[in-house]
């Protein structure tokens, strides 16, 4: 709801995602805050803030997939590396630039997402989950079984910097430059196909498929479009990150990293891209932390060593989502929206 | 008011609907396991008639709608709308030929305020692709906003306007069903089947959206097929009746014909030894 004194007088201002001053002097600093960020923050914060850009992506993907059209879907780091595999042999093999490589990563990633979102059509929920989980494990055994030449095997893939014109992205700031353009063109993209036709249509059928079908909606096509759109915001998070590390295994794209962007999708709220954004965040933030300050406890108490501190910060994240899990099952963003509500009605209760 | 509105239907139309009608189901046989739900059914829906299908319970009514509406499969017999077959049409494609339908109970997309669900309606009109949607200021945008002002139409038909914005989930019933109405009617269709609208509906409720049945049928001037138990409803408002009992069509008249039909009298009251 909108503040009071604030009326939409056209149906364009009506629909708007801005709607408020306020609003947009806040979007406005905030892009101000992500240009200045890498001149502001050291070297290795720069580099957490890239890594959040990249997952960025790859979690919208998973919302859009997850949160709107409803299709459970625990292969999205496999995506990714799909994404990331294919933009680094074509970036190897064809010498191709990194902004053909990259859509043509997310392109692969979007087919090989299609095959099983053709399986959402027929399985539900958990049988789903179990579906997706075999992407994860078809992955690994393609990358590691398929010919070395292709996609490097167990060696992986080494990729030269991205270039263009001459200048090539070698530099720590000049990639969170690259991925800052990419995720925030991403993000863009990502609310309007959920405010279209396609993303009624998504939540239509994650809200009851018999009455969407009534609607006119292609129950079958509108499930794969949710798995390809969010495999292909997979690939284009894979091919960034392909450029960003600049080495593709097969070990950073587990199930285990999966269950993370889940866990992002969820703290941050299904069902709304700002959300996505503010999962990775709370979440990389707060694993982030716990890096950082592991070794400070390993130091305070000697007695405890190494591997129990870092076992039990796995632990202690995993605590952190079954609390959310039982205590704000609709993630922050849910949050968000009540305070703002109540904010904005103070002193009515409605 | 439920005023009594229905015009008199003299035979001589009754004939002229069946020539050209829209919907019509020539002896359709509908099996679950041993139970025959319908059984050798013939109905056709003339060009701008509201055809009311009554009947006890269990008497294969809400069968006879989603044969209609291309939702089952006739094990034998065959349903026709506009003259093409409908069995082996996708349901997405008997409703983008132009057949809508509303739902017992609610079938509404409840995470959705009232616009986004009157919009999923518009769905089958809207063109826009992914890519245009991704760049979303264009032509998508400009589609959006030409369907908005259809959708704002039937908000301002159906006198929603004050919950517009808000989620389908908060509304009470009444207000549901009306969505789910405001849904069907901006698919644009050339033939509305309402299953069971007054179902669960107070007096008032009930006076409001046969109020709005009414306005529908003099906006769009389409056909309706109502599966109803009101008896005052259906008299009031049904051109025709057909009257279904264990399956099996009884009876088929204007209202006062059915009303005096000694069979549709057993079925719903039994027969009395006088």
């Amino acid at each position: 709801m909108d503040p009071a004194g604030v009326f939409a007088t056209s149906f364009e201002r009506d629909q708007a995602l801005i709607r408020t001053r306020g609003q947009c002097v806040a979007l406005v600093l905030l892009f101000v805050a992500l240009v200045i960020l890498p001149h502001v923050l050291g070297p290795r914060l720069v580099a957490i803030s890239t890594n959040m850009l990249i997952m960025a992506v790859v979690v919208i993907g998973l919302q859009i997939n997850m949160g709107y059209a409803g299709q459970i879907n625990l292969g999205q780091a496999a995506f990714m590396g799909v994404g990331a595999y294919a933009t680094g042999a074509l970036a190897i093999k064809f010498n191709l630039p990194f902004w053909l490589s990259i859509p043509f990563g997310g392109c692969a990633a979007a087919v090989f997402g299609f095959i099983f979102g053709l399986s959402a059509v027929r399985i539900k929920g958990f049988y789903l989950a179990l579906t997706t989980i075999a992407a994860q494990t078809l992955f690994h055994f393609l990358i590691l079984n398929l010919p070395q030449s292709w996609f490097g095997g167990s060696n992986g893939l080494t990729l030269e910097p991205a270039q263009i014109f001459g200048f090539s992205f070698v530099s720590e700031t000049s990639i969170y430059y690259l991925c800052l353009a990419v995720t925030a063109a991403m993000v863009f993209g990502a609310y309007g196909i959920v405010r279209s036709r396609h993303g009624r249509a998504f939540v239509a059928v994650c809200d009851d498929d018999v009455a969407s079908g009534l609607m006119g909606i292609n129950v079958v096509r509108t499930k794969a479009t949710a798995f390809l759109i969010g495999a292909f915001y997979a690939g284009i998070g894979g091919g960034l990150w392909a450029y960003y590390v600049r080495f593709v295994a097969v070990d950073q794209f587990t199930l285990f990293h999966s269950i993370w962007f889940i866990a992002m999708v969820i703290v941050g709220g299904l069902g709304s891209i700002t959300g996505a954004l503010i999962g990775v965040f709370v979440i990389k933030a707060i694993q982030e932390s716990f890096v950082t300050l592991g070794p400070s406890i390993v130091a305070q108490f000697p007695s405890l060593g190494g591997d129990v501190v870092f076992a039990m910060m796995n632990v202690f994240l995993g605590g952190i989502i079954a609390a959310f899990l039982i205590f704000e099952p609709r993630g922050l963003m849910h949050r968000w929206n009540i305070l703002k509500r109540s904010y904005r009605l103070w002193p009515f209760p409605y | 008011m439920l005023s009594a509105v229905s015009p008199l239907y003299s035979a001589s139309q009754s004939r002229a609907a069946q020539n050209a009608a829209v919907l019509v189901a020539d002896g359709i046989r509908m099996a679950f396991g041993g139970v025959v739900a319908l059984d050798n059914v013939s109905i056709a829906v003339g060009v701008d008639e509201l055809l009311a299908v009554i009947g006890p319970n269990g008497a294969g009514k809400t069968s006879l709608m989603n044969c209609l509406s291309g939702f089952y499969r006739p094990q034998q017999g065959e349903v026709r709308f506009n003259g093409s077959l409908l069995s082996g049409m996708g349901v997405h494609h008997i409703v983008k030929a132009g057949l809508a339908r509303t739902f017992q109970g609610t079938h509404i997309f409840s995470n959705m305020t009232v616009i986004e669900n009157i919009m999923v309606g518009r769905h089958i009109h809207m063109k826009s692709s992914i890519p245009s949607a991704f760049f979303y200021f264009g032509p998508c945008r400009r589609e959006e906003i030409r369907h908005r002002e259809v959708v704002e139409e039937i908000i301002e038909l159906l006198e929603i306007e004050s919950i517009r914005h808000q989620p389908v989930g908060s509304l009470g019933y009444g207000l549901r069903k009306r969505v789910d109405l405001g849904r069907a009617l901006a698919q644009e269709p050339s033939i509305l089947l309402m299953d069971e609208p007054m179902a669960g509906m107070n007096t008032e409720e009930k006076e409001d959206l046969a109020r709005f049945i009414l306005d529908v049928r003099e906006a769009r001037q389409i056909p309706v097929v109502l599966v109803e138990h009101d008896m005052g409803v259906v008299m009031d408002l049904a051109d025709r009746i057909v009257v279904l009992d264990f399956g099996r069509k009884i009876a088929e008249g204007t209202p006062l014909e059915v009303q005096k039909n000694p069979a549709v009298l057993k079925a719903y009251l039994g027969e009395g030894n006088r």
